[in-house]
């Protein structure tokens, strides 16, 4: 229920703006970090197919 | 040529407000608009990286996720903004904590009145019952009528010796028939009418002005100067402080040229130092749109204003006078209040004859007022007082000689005076913490009534058994004060909610960015597919991953206080929308508000906003009066 104007009433107060920029931003964090898990994960398999290829190179180059 | 004067000293009370710009809660949003910023800086090189490892095929399930991110930024960078276009004057009206108004006591003083042991006071009457009665006074407990006093056929009992006390019997105030008890409280009181009536005050406070001061390269005296329009003016001072923005007259050319906008060519002259009351640039008496919101904390009771109070303080810690990060908080200053740290007090020629204090004992001072609750005697402080005197001896020898000689002596041979040292539990009484002062004498006390909070009111133990025969006579522990000291600081009040979390963070901020700048340029560079140089992007990534959840914990904590809503119970308000009769249109609807009761204690702030050119926050309407009655919960 609204609160009326013009008069005094005891109010339940509520600070809307910091809740909503608060769970705005918990939210973009969140998302932000799913981004970096994956791009870390792409990282990683690329790594390991470094690594991978550099021990067969020089598996090749021993003879 | 308009001639002017320069501004009369004045306080100024009125404090220009964004919401989120102070405290915590401005660091959170500076934060959240810094990662929403970077977050849409490095989308776009999302894809670029990802075309590396995009080994895994992810670069395809990845794409919704990047218009996802990029919304979301939006979003926060609309929030803040949103947050940021509300601009606001406020009034706090705190006599507690800032304590920027004066409460006042609720009492006055007095000769103290005896009191049975229900705490009524006792009055003496003249007996004239019948013809045979013998007009001496007679003790009684009903109050008298004014008519009797001013006869004196009855007076008040009195106690014996007299002793002024806060609350004490006045003839001069209310004439002594109301019982002062009845509307003493140990806390100052500031009542929810006199919270209402400063915020009325305020807008009639004609030195509340907008005020600027000379900034350097300001001209000399009397040289005629200009307001943002163009308008001269006379009368330029620099030592005094005016009340509009001025400038000079500015270059009439530059690199050989004429300058034909004025505005290019001046140079500002003074900048603004204080806001003033609402105004609608600098027009105090402006008839335009403006609304309010004041909130009022108020209570029947002391510390259940308290508790509120200090919840109300919690989710406004954007306003400045929360936010304070130095010092003591808002809780600890009433908690001081409440309750104050435990003292030391030494005491000496404690009178064994009436028994040693112990705990449990109320002790007063009897000149200064100290009163404090005995929570332990230091058993090894109990020693017998070293008193020492010194007495003439004569004596008459067999040829009538008189010889004299003097003699030093102990006149506490008997151990009858005892020194000890206990740890009391100071009480407030009405006019305040009073100390004990070295020297002064103390009493064991007992409770005669209670004060209008239910706190007991005490009094010298037996003082009404003074002039009574010795057989029913009361005589309380005594001993006189040698040294008062603090036992232990105060208990601090934990830190509270998440702004404390907060400021664990930001001091990392920095570094997190530069490690995400850096990550940008790796991206931007992608120079190498080196071991080195992968093993060096994911080790950035995962400190960015653990930043983020920091930051992500931090929120989550945030936000567990602004999940709650303030209880009603103890908080008023008041919404007054835009409207178009200026500041006295809400002066004359913030006296004229009816619907609050006036509790005695009570704190408040008032918000107000004027109209401006453009809709807001994409609503309707141009006041941020009406976007922060929506965000409170107002509308």
């Amino acid at each position: 229920m609204a609160h009326p104007t013009g008069k005094w009433a005891e109010a339940e107060i509520r600070r809307d703006d910091i809740k909503d920029l608060m769970e705005k931003t918990k939210k973009l964090a969140t998302m932000y970090s799913e981004l970096l898990k994956i791009k870390r994960e792409g990282w990683e398999n690329v790594l390991r197919a470094q690594v991978k290829k550099e021990a067969k190179e020089k598996e090749k180059q021993n003879g | 040529m308009a001639e002017f004067q320069a501004l009369q000293t004045a306080t100024a009370e009125w404090k220009p407000h964004q919401i989120a710009k102070a405290g915590d809660i401005a660091s959170m949003a500076e934060a959240a608009g810094d990662l929403a910023n970077v977050v849409k800086e490095t989308l776009s090189l999302a894809s670029a990286g990802m075309e590396v490892v995009k080994l895994l095929a992810q670069l395809q399930s990845i794409n919704p996720l990047l218009i996802a991110l990029d919304a979301l930024a939006d979003e926060v960078l609309i929030a803040i903004q949103n947050i940021k276009e509300a601009g606001f004057w406020y009034l706090y009206v705190d006599p507690y904590f800032i304590k920027n108004v004066a409460a006042e006591p609720a009492f006055t003083y007095g000769f103290e009145q005896l009191r049975n042991k229900g705490g009524d006071r006792l009055w003496l009457a003249k007996d004239l019952a019948t013809d045979f009665s013998t007009g001496e006074y007679v003790q009684t407990t009903t109050t008298p009528t004014q008519a009797q006093l001013d006869s004196q056929e009855v007076i008040p009992h009195l106690a014996t010796p007299r002793k002024m006390i806060a609350g004490g019997y006045n003839p001069y105030k209310g004439k002594g028939v109301a019982d002062p008890l009845a509307s003493m409280s140990p806390f100052p009181r500031f009542s929810v009418q006199q919270v209402i009536g400063e915020f009325t005050k305020a807008f009639d406070d004609e030195g509340d002005v907008p005020r600027y001061r000379r900034v350097g390269g300001a001209p000399k005296a009397g040289v005629v100067v200009y307001d943002k329009d163009g308008n001269s003016y006379s009368g330029w001072d620099p030592v005094k402080e005016f009340g509009l923005d001025l400038y000079d007259i500015g270059k009439d050319q530059e690199d050989g040229s004429i300058i034909k906008d004025y505005k290019a060519a001046r140079k500002p002259i003074n900048s603004k130092i204080a806001p003033g009351k609402p105004n609608i640039l600098g027009d105090l008496n402006y008839v335009g749109g403006s609304g309010a919101i004041a909130i009022i904390i108020a209570a029947p009771s002391f510390d259940i204003f308290a508790e509120t109070f200090d919840k109300f303080s919690k989710m406004f810690v954007d306003i400045p006078e929360f936010a304070a990060t130095t010092g003591k908080g808002l809780l600890d200053s009433l908690n001081e209040v409440l309750t104050p740290a435990n003292t030391v007090i030494k005491l000496t020629q404690c009178d064994s004859n009436y028994e040693l204090f112990k705990a449990g004992d109320i002790m007063g001072g009897q000149i200064y007022g100290g009163l404090t609750k005995v929570l332990e005697v230091n058993a090894d402080s109990v020693v017998v007082s070293t008193m020492t005197t010194q007495k003439e001896i004569t004596a008459t020898d067999d040829a009538g000689n008189i010889l004299r000689y003097v003699t030093t002596i102990n006149p506490n041979e008997d151990e009858r005076w005892i020194d000890m040292e206990i740890v009391g539990k100071p009480i407030r009484s009405v006019d305040g913490l009073n100390p004990f002062i070295t020297g002064d004498t103390v009493y064991e006390m007992e409770q005669r009534g209670t004060r209008t909070d239910g706190t007991p009111n005490y009094v010298i133990y037996g003082q009404d058994t003074v002039g009574a025969p010795p057989s029913i006579r009361k005589y309380a522990k005594t001993g006189k004060v040698s040294m008062e000291k603090l036992a232990v600081l105060p208990d601090s009040t934990p830190p509270d909610f998440g702004g404390i979390q907060i400021k664990e963070i930001i001091p990392g901020w920095g570094e997190f960015f530069q490690t995400l700048e850096n990550f940008v340029l790796q991206l931007k560079g992608m120079i190498s597919d080196s071991t080195a140089f992968i093993q060096d992007m994911i080790d950035m990534i995962k400190g960015i991953e653990k930043f983020l959840q920091d930051l992500i914990d931090a929120i989550v904590e945030f936000l567990e206080f602004f999940q709650i809503t303030l209880p009603s119970t103890g908080v008023y308000a008041l919404y007054l929308p835009n409207q178009t009769g200026g500041n006295d249109g809400i002066k004359s609807q913030l006296s004229g508000a009816g619907g609050i009761p006036d509790l005695g204690y009570a704190a408040g702030i008032l918000f107000v906003a004027t109209e401006g050119d453009v809709f807001i926050a994409g609503g309707g309407s141009k006041n941020p009066i009406d976007l922060l009655a929506l965000v409170l919960g107002l509308l």
